[in-house]
């Protein structure tokens, strides 16, 4: 749905001549190409340049490159956010983290959602996409009631979920009247569980978005390419294996790229949910760095971590770039 | 958090009617200066709740009617907020408000260090005696930086009724009896002590308890100043701890239990009779009133059958038996604040103004003079073991300062959680002291 | 907002039917209607929770927490619904969210449009620039930022969360504004040099107005964005709940009537109400604005 829709959005050119400029415009009369009018004056194209990337650029300077550069300082001091900014301690602060146990758990949750999510959210979503892709009554509805989670706030859902998961809360009298009172558990208490609670409702909120990303990605799938395979007497498994799946690979490189940036960065769900206890069982990265950044006045160690959550980030984002962006890279190349 | 007097109040909005009628009292004291240019105070503080909300904004008013020329402005922020974010951040810019919150102890002396605080030593000599031994946390080096309004010791707060079920006939008064009693309620079904291990304090102060018994009160209180915490005792005082888990004392899922927040939090479970103990602060009796008026259950009961005691005596410590543990809520005033700062703190903790945070809050004052304003039978008894003690720590979180003291009460968190170690409480938080 | 919906339908009309195999009975569909209905159920069923929670007591909730209404009481939605704080709190989000909106719309669209249009050196660099910003989270900076804020003297107004919250939405706003200006045809402009417009007038009279299927997009990603953000907020609208937004106000109140368990329940209902509405109306644009936005 993703692709046609794209395309069917771009104006037709046509239209636009017709609609904006018929009655002035001699189509057939030749003017100057853009590349003529670049070269009226290098000065004037700077002018202009600057005019509309400008403000955007101050604006992102200011509020994004100056703070994160401050934040990149800050970590190179050991400072309670108090006193002077005067005692500087090289890297200790980045030693100091990756020596931690805490840290390093903080960081192995992290990478425990990425997993699991790619473990148990791709499959299941995917699954789901394939099986619901198809017309029926009610598609429409099906589909946004399981996006709807995806447009709560993280803050929402958390306290939506700490209000259902309490013990002697609805989720185990739900239990109960299933008889499955046995399982009971205490959710966000037991440091061995915790994680998995709240990777429940990380995916209680996200699996729908990869559901819908999905199903966008397989509403683009050329019609005739199926008909024909189920023509040749392909089954519905080979349909989705050999063709449905190979054409969405790219979503599902997309979605994964969302997921594990959004693993890499969660924090407001993980607070509100658990503030990373018990006893930093279910810490993240964030909210490791929020407890010692804000809680413990350490705000250059502070500082460190999240200069580390940036890094992270960033080789997500850089091997996102070299695998899926390439294809881009190159049409911009050949177009130089 | 020793200021969960935030939350502590919260229940008591019967209370605010009255609030109209001592508002226009007469007592505020008039300054002799009031003449002068006019003046802005920025006041910020944790009650944003009434009835403390409505009883700081009253304060305010009669001091500004007191002095035209000063004009007070509040900003009631969230208590976490306030003291983990805003006031180390304003400090820090230099824009910080003229009077705000202060839990006094090694934060206070942070703060005196980077030069961020009033020396009030002078100025307020006279409310400084009147006041007696609770400014003491507030002084730093023999200057005070701020005055309390409230201040408390902490015990067990128990159901009678349902030590009475488990047939436990008098208050324990050494850990054996209380791990008897533990046993007694079990056997009976009664879920014995809850704690809100999730806010990591409530759960830590079991520890400082163990601390102020098995260490000498020499030790624990030159470990406030050199942060030294290489005296044995503390790591005993983890021992003692894991002793006394090991009979499984604490409610089902207490790691993920909150302290106050409604009918499943510590004091919830205590309030609802879900619990027989809780060990918690003198602003208990609020928080466990006002979960009932928001579960819209009757208080009477609750206010029949509930005692406090304190915190047992252990064995073989150093520690003298009858040092309690405690702390309070105050105000400092920031460095380049007005003159008015110190005028208006100075009335905050008038006698009148704290007769009524007692009468109308219904919290437990500072000022030795309002003391006769408490009527709850529990803070008389909490208030008469105070005056007994042979001395009263403040909250080891607090003395110690923010980044220690969180340290230290996750490290604890760790031991109930099974996890950790006495030893690793020592060293996370030797480890703590070199960071800072 | 009319086109957003034709078009919409006309997708709806377009949506690839993959009914093959529909000889007998079509055990597909049920199989769809099944998983359907199950993922539905798992949405639904904690949502429904909430809104009906709002609509018992709290001493309902607690004797059975998974129980229906009964009776039904309404005061606990009515307490919400006439506190003035709840109306502020709708209030200050919708005017952060359509601030941030705006902004972002404009300065995203005018910084694409060079980056998607013209040639010029530093074009790769600049988009790699904000691009990167994409990998910031506000989390990183909140410390300087916070301190920032303060020197301008943002701290407690809503400029303090709109402005940064542009800046911080800029790289993806930039980054699906790219492709689309890019696919513009040339005679567009060509077209417009004709007619004797400037750079800037063609950006303002023919630019805009040809972009706005992707500017609803990335307009309603900003609005989404904001309308949750909660950590920005935090720090910034401190102190009186009344200038809050509603994220805020859904966490304070939480804390702050942590017992009244009913009262919670309906106050967060009616702050995820107007998010889940506006939802309905925009669904597909979100959908697009997230592929597009990573699909580059």
């Amino acid at each position: 749905m993703q692709t046609k829709e794209a395309s069917g959005t771009r104006p037709d050119p046509a239209d636009t001549m017709s609609a904006g400029s018929d009655s002035e415009t001699k189509p057939e009369k030749k003017t100057r190409t853009p590349e003529q009018v670049r070269r009226r004056g290098t000065a004037r194209k700077w002018g202009e340049i600057s005019l509309f990337t400008g403000p955007a650029l101050l604006v992102f300077l200011i509020f994004v490159v100056l703070p994160v550069g401050l934040a990149a300082y800050y970590s190179f001091y050991n400072w309670n956010g108090i006193e002077d900014l005067d005692n500087f301690i090289g890297l200790d602060n980045y030693r100091r983290a990756f020596g931690d146990s805490a840290f390093v758990h903080a960081l192995r949750n992290n990478l425990f959602v990425i997993v699991m999510s790619l473990l148990v959210q791709l499959p299941v979503a995917l699954a789901v996409a394939l099986v619901l892709n198809r017309k029926f009554r009610g598609r429409s509805f099906m589909r946004m009631v399981i996006f709807a989670p995806y447009i709560l706030s993280e803050v929402i859902t958390a306290v939506l979920w700490l209000l259902i998961l309490q013990p002697h809360g609805p989720l185990d009298a739900w239990m109960e009247n299933l008889g499955l009172g046995g399982l009971r558990e205490l959710w966000l208490a037991d440091l061995n569980l915790v994680m998995w609670t709240v990777f429940f409702v990380v995916s209680w909120k996200y699996i729908g978005l990869a559901i819908i990303l999905f199903l966008a990605g397989l509403s683009g799938v050329p019609k005739d390419l199926q008909e024909a395979a189920a023509i040749d007497g392909a089954s519905w498994w080979q349909i989705q294996r050999r063709i449905n799946i190979p054409l969405i690979a790219p979503t599902i490189r997309v979605w994964m790229f969302l997921s594990i940036i959004g693993s890499i960065q969660l924090f407001d769900m993980v607070w509100v949910l658990t503030r990373g206890g018990p006893a930093g069982a279910s810490n993240t990265i964030a909210t490791y760095m929020f407890q010692y950044g804000f809680m413990r006045s350490q705000y250059g160690y502070g500082s460190a971590v999240a200069v580390i959550l940036f890094f992270l980030s960033l080789i997500a984002a850089l091997l996102y770039m070299v695998f899926v962006l390439r294809r881009d890279n190159i049409d911009e190349g050949k177009r130089r | 958090m020793m200021a969960n007097i935030t939350r502590v109040v919260a229940g008591v909005a019967l209370a605010s009617s009255v609030l109209a009628l001592s508002a226009c009292s007469d007592s505020t004291e008039t300054n002799p200066s009031a003449s002068d240019a006019p003046v802005t105070l920025t006041w910020w503080h944790n009650g944003n709740n009434d009835p403390l909300l409505t009883f700081w904004a009253d304060v305010a008013e009669e001091f500004e009617a007191a002095n035209p020329h000063v004009t007070i402005e509040i900003e009631a922020i969230q208590n976490e907020d306030l003291q983990r974010t805003r006031i180390p951040v304003a400090l820090q810019s230099g824009d910080a408000p003229d009077l705000f919150q202060q839990w006094g102890g090694g934060e206070l002396a942070q703060q005196v260090d980077a030069g961020h605080l009033m020396d009030l030593t002078d100025v307020l000599a006279d409310d400084i005696d009147r006041l007696g031994g609770a400014v003491a946390p507030w002084s730093y080096q023999d200057k005070v930086y701020g005055l309390p309004y409230t201040f408390g010791v902490e015990g067990i707060w128990y159901r009678p009724s349902l030590f009475e079920a488990a047939g436990i006939d008098s208050e324990p008064a050494t850990m054996d009896e209380l791990v008897d009693a533990v046993e007694a309620l079990k056997a009976a079904g009664i879920t014995p002590i809850a704690v809100g291990a999730f806010d990591n304090w409530p759960a830590a102060h079991w520890w400082y308890n163990f601390a102020l018994r098995q260490c000498s009160k020499d030790v624990l209180q030159a470990s406030g100043i050199s942060l030294d915490f290489s005296d044995p005792c503390f790591v005993e005082a983890g021992q003692q701890l894991e002793d006394f888990l090991a009979v499984d004392p604490f409610n089902e899922g207490f790691l993920a239990t909150s302290a106050q927040q409604g009918a499943t939090s510590s004091a919830g479970q205590l309030a609802t009779g879900n619990a027989a103990m809780e060990l918690m602060g003198h602003w208990n009796v609020f928080v466990l009133r006002g979960i009932l008026a928001d579960e819209g259950i009757d208080v009477d009961a609750l206010n029949a059958d509930l005692g406090w005691f304190p915190m047992p005596a252990t064995t073989g410590g150093k520690g003298d038996p009858t040092a309690a543990l405690g702390g309070g809520d105050g105000f400092s005033c920031y460095v380049d604040a007005p003159a008015e700062c110190a005028e208006l703190l100075a009335y905050i903790s008038s006698d009148d103004v704290q007769r009524r945070f007692a009468e109308v809050v219904g919290g437990l004052p500072v000022a030795p003079n309002a003391a006769s304003s408490v009527t709850d039978a529990n803070l008389v008894e909490l208030a008469e073991v105070a005056g007994n003690a042979g001395y009263v720590q403040l909250w080891l979180d607090t003395t110690y300062g923010n980044n220690i003291g969180t340290a230290m009460n996750a490290a604890i968190v760790e031991i109930f959680a099974g996890i950790g170690t006495a030893q690793d409480v020592v060293d996370d938080m030797t480890e703590a002291a070199a960071n800072q | 907002m009319s086109a957003v919906t034709e078009q919409t339908e006309q997708q709806e009309k377009d949506g690839v039917d993959a009914d093959y195999g529909r000889s007998g009975f079509d055990y597909g569909k049920l199989l769809a209607i099944t998983v359907g209905l199950s993922a539905v159920a798992v949405t639904l069923v904690p949502i429904l929770y909430v809104v009906l929670g709002g609509f018992r007591t709290t001493g309902q909730l607690a004797e059975n927490p998974a129980g229906l209404p009964d009776p039904w009481v309404f005061f606990k939605y009515r307490d919400v619904l006439t506190s003035s704080i709840f109306w502020h709190q709708m209030l200050n989000s919708i005017i952060v969210a359509a601030g941030t909106t705006v902004g972002v719309v404009l300065l995203g669209t005018m910084a694409a449009y060079p980056i998607a249009r013209y040639n010029f050196k530093f074009k790769g660099v600049l988009y790699v620039i904000f691009t990167l910003g994409l990998m910031f989270p506000i989390g990183v900076a909140a410390l300087p930022l916070y301190l920032l804020l303060r020197d301008f003297g943002l701290i407690g107004s809503v400029w303090g969360v709109i402005i940064p919250q542009v800046a911080f939405q800029l790289p993806i706003t930039i980054i699906i504004m790219r492709p689309f200006l890019k696919a513009l045809p040339k005679e567009v402009e060509e077209a417009a040099e004709m007619d004797g417009l400037t750079r800037v007038g063609f950006f303002w009279r023919i630019l805009l107005p040809l972009a706005k299927p992707a500017i609803i997009t990335v307009g309603v990603l900003a609005f989404v964005a904001s309308w949750n953000a909660y950590l920005l907020p935090l720090l910034v609208l401190q102190g009186d709940a009344a200038g809050h937004t509603l994220p805020l106000g859904v966490q304070q109140f939480q804390t702050r009537y942590s017992s009244d368990t009913a009262a919670i329940l309906a106050y967060t209902s009616l702050a995820m109400l107007p998010a889940l509405a506006f939802f309905t109306v925009m669904e597909r644009r979100i959908v697009d604005g997230l592929t597009g936005a990573v699909k580059g």
